[in-house]
């Protein structure tokens, strides 16, 4: 049916990818992690490149507004006109990145992170079913395996893996993340688990007679030593409960403040705060005047914690 | 002439994955993200044959695999591509290489390639897939797939034309 050499080719081939899929299944560190790191640096830098021409279709959403709007115009302009209004597109393009980078240091300085910032390059596809990201920062800018990954909405995921001058990010909604939260103004502590779907999250509380509403805001609880997940960091905002007070399990839904499938411009937790910031990194919350003397005596959370139950909670942006 | 073809192949197979990773996965369209590269593996089996197929699909799962935006493990891409591709050069008949029939083929590629990576999954243990989103991207990466294949198989065919063996001959 087949020639001899089709035949030897194809069993090559299908007997190549079965035994990576056995090598790959047997975890640890594996023959891959060579092979994706180099892999990793002559994609990496490429994709950096490409990101850059590429940031005009995939940075701002609101371009394709403006460009549906301009179609009947470009037949008529000329080609001075085109640059105009090209150069108009990346401007904005700059200002929304500008934005997000604001943003981004508001929640460092507020919560006294210290990031690095870098930028999103790509984005695995949605048929692999995982939430995970590159980003252009690599071990080369100080980054290890499990830093805390996040942008000016809140938090966005952990690094999985560190090349050279690129990282794997997990987003906080792929299927395998899970975050330990805390309802903000309150003790509830539980875990926050990615659903798979860009804009929701499972939320449930180890208490299951403890209180949580539609409305209340999740900041993320911490790890030891900030690792993988700092403290204090807005998670996002609980849309829906099932179960009641009681029941063994009290699911709630969380919407993410940041929005997955739009992110541009994040920064990496290099050094998590001394002090974990409880609420106040979560957006319009009240504004707490960061005590001066850190090594004061008296506990600052009693304080804190009245300032903000005194406030509804924050309804998110 | 084995040369040329592979060195066509890869640069095919490398501009799809690139073009896949760092734009078509963000521009934040619904559902599965347009698969440039199965329609690629799909438009060089039909301009080169199965085993041709079957090599660039096998590449360009392995780069896929390997990538560093993908958490997957490394060979699934690489197999399901692999019989795309063969499947997919086997399939055409040489009489009727129209491009409706070629596109239908194409969305039938990208969508098993999308199916076929959930089941794959979920057999190795993995528990990412969710399968209540499943039809709906396989859907919606056949709708791509047409949309993509339209454009990419005429554009193949052409550009394949100087490393085939001189059919006029035959």
């Amino acid at each position: 049916m087949f020639s001899r050499r089709t035949r030897i080719i194809l069993s090559v081939l299908v007997v190549a990818s079965l035994s990576f899929v056995i090598l790959d299944l047997r975890g640890g560190d594996g023959p891959f992690s060579s092979a994706r790191s180099a892999v990793s640096s002559i994609i990496g830098g490429i994709q950096s490149g490409a990101a850059l021409i590429f940031s005009p279709f995939t940075g701002a959403s609101e371009w394709w507004g403006t460009q549906v709007d301009q179609s009947g115009q470009i037949r008529e302009l000329t080609v001075e006109n085109e640059r105009l209004s090209s150069a108009l597109v990346s401007s904005q393009n700059d200002i929304a990145r500008a934005d997000q980078l604001d943003a981004l240091l508001r929640v460092a300085s507020v919560g006294r992170y210290l990031v690095t910032p870098a930028e999103v390059i790509a984005v695995g596809p949605s048929q692999d079913f995982a939430w995970t990201v590159t980003i252009d920062a690599g071990s080369l800018d100080g980054l290890e395996a499990d830093m805390t990954v996040i942008n000016g909405d809140g938090l966005v995921g952990r690094l999985l893996k560190v090349y050279n001058s690129t990282s794997t990010v997990v987003l906080i909604v792929d299927p395998v993340s899970s975050v330990g939260g805390r309802v903000a103004g309150s003790q509830e502590i539980g875990i926050v688990s990615g659903t798979g779907r860009q804009n929701s999250l499972e939320f449930q509380l180890l208490d299951p007679l403890g209180e949580v509403n539609p409305g209340d805001a999740v900041v993320t609880f911490g790890s030891k030593d900030g690792r993988p997940y700092a403290p204090g960091l807005p998670i996002g905002e609980v849309v829906d409960v099932t179960g009641s007070a009681g029941q063994l399990a009290r699911i709630a839904t969380v919407r993410p403040y940041a929005n997955m499938s739009q992110l541009s411009v994040v920064g990496v937790v290099v050094k998590p705060p001394r002090e974990d910031p409880r609420d106040s990194v979560l957006p319009n919350a009240p504004v707490v005047t960061p005590s001066p003397t850190p090594s004061t005596t008296s506990d600052p959370s009693p304080a804190n914690e009245k300032e903000t139950a005194a406030t509804p909670a924050p309804s998110g942006s | 002439m084995i040369i040329r073809q592979g060195l066509f192949i890869g640069t095919c197979v490398f501009i799809a994955v690139l073009i896949e990773l760092t734009l078509l996965s963000r521009i934040g369209i619904p559902g599965a993200t347009p698969d440039l590269v199965v329609v690629t593996v799909v438009a060089i089996a039909f301009a080169m044959g199965p085993v041709q197929g079957a090599t660039s699909g096998f590449a360009a799962g392995v780069l896929l695999d390997l990538s560093p935006s993908s958490d997957t493990i490394v060979g699934v891409n690489a197999i399901i591509y692999l019989i795309i591709g063969f499947v997919a050069g086997f399939w055409i008949d040489p009489r009727d290489r129209t491009l409706p029939i070629m596109i239908g083929i194409t969305a039938l590629s990208t969508s098993a390639a999308a199916l076929g990576t959930a089941i794959v999954d979920t057999a190795l243990g993995g528990d990412r897939v969710n399968w209540a989103e499943v039809p709906w991207i396989t859907l919606s990466s056949a709708l791509y797939g047409v949309l993509l294949s339209a454009l990419i198989i005429p554009l193949i065919a052409r550009l394949a034309r100087p490393f085939l063996p001189d059919l006029s001959l035959s």
